[in-house]
């Protein structure tokens, strides 16, 4: 295989391509009154039915741009996390897929409780990465469940190496993040939540620069493998971390 | 199967990491020899490192099978000049 094709990437994902100023303008619809009202009403919920515990926010960068690559178990994942950041919440860039905004009710919703991306990020991956470029590029932040799918009983699946890609070309660090027992209360098939405790762990921003120099010897596709297999470690790591709550 | 092909084989062999011997043109690299799609890039990146050819985005979609990529590997690079006619060498 032939090594150093990271340019080829680079130029597939333009990432010295300058994004419009106000690309992220577009995302932003609902978060001036919609959105605060929301997380005021859903807070009711995640404290006094989920008693959600959160740790190691303190370690979350100062500012963004980051990516935050978390565990995938439930619909109520994302709110868990944006609720967790407070208004930081709103620096966040949720890349959404397909499979909830081709539905009316979770579309409406996605759009009240996130900056959301709406993207193909199966069928059409290389412009969803390129979208997920330019917002790190415009100083925003990125959150993606690597897992592609929700994990049913909240065991961590294979990542998918997109978000080794996005870290490893822009260089920007890494939050692993593990969400335990969502599942319990949204699983797939429920329309209402059940009572269970649910944790939130953010764990230690991760580097990038290693896997940059591993590009100059070493083929992309391997490098964004390994940087993909290495923060699926440390979520894992988060989740053997956590202490166990009844 | 031509020079350009048994080359195009042989690097996409290398870039997959699949013995040439176990690719047969006609296979679908994604569903039966387990290419992922980043390693379908990687194929890309490889084929224009080696010919120069640039590859319209639109056209990888089209991409299953090793014959795929020869196809599109000779039309996309330039072919080389036609000998000239009997005739023509003479003037």
């Amino acid at each position: 295989m032939p090594e150093g094709t990271s340019e080829y990437w680079r130029k597939l994902l333009a990432i010295d391509v300058p994004p419009e100023p106000d690309f992220l303008k577009q995302y932003r619809t609902f978060h001036r009154f919609f959105r605060p009202l929301f997380y005021a009403i859903v807070s009711i919920p995640l404290r006094f039915y989920c008693h959600e515990k959160v740790y190691g926010l303190e370690s979350l960068p100062e500012k963004p741009p980051y990516i935050i690559a978390a565990n995938h178990s439930s619909a109520m994942d994302y709110a868990a996390v944006a609720w967790a950041l407070g208004k930081r919440r709103e620096e966040l860039y949720p890349l959404v897929t397909r499979y909830y905004y081709d539905k009316p009710w979770s579309n409406f919703w996605i759009k009240i409780a996130a900056n959301a991306v709406k993207l193909d990020t199966v069928e059409d991956f290389l412009p969803a990465l390129r979208v997920g470029v330019k917002i790190l590029k415009l100083g925003g932040a990125i959150y993606v469940n690597p897992e592609g799918l929700r994990s049913p009983a909240g065991n961590l699946l294979p990542f998918r190496p997109g978000v080794g890609v996005l870290a490893v070309e822009t260089g920007v660090p890494v939050v692993p993040v593990y969400l335990r027992n969502t599942w319990k209360v949204l699983p797939a098939d429920a329309i209402l939540p059940r009572p269970h405790p649910v944790s939130v762990s953010f764990g230690k921003p991760m580097d990038m620069k290693t896997y940059q120099e591993k590009l100059k010897i070493k083929p992309a596709y391997e490098v964004y493998k390994e940087a993909t297999e290495e923060i699926r470690n440390r979520v894992l790591e988060l989740a053997a971390n956590l202490p166990l709550r009844r | 199967m031509n020079n350009l092909s048994k080359e195009i084989k042989t690097l996409v062999a290398k870039v997959i990491k699949v013995p040439e011997d176990k690719i047969d043109p006609n296979a679908n690299l994604f569903t039966q020899l387990g290419v992922d799609s980043l390693l379908g890039v990687e194929i890309f990146a490889a084929l224009d490192k080696k010919y120069g050819i640039d590859v319209p985005e639109d056209r990888l979609r089209g991409i299953g099978t090793l014959n795929d990529i020869i196809r599109l590997v000779e039309e996309l690079t330039p072919r080389p000049p036609l000998l000239k006619r009997e005739g023509e060498k003479r003037s």
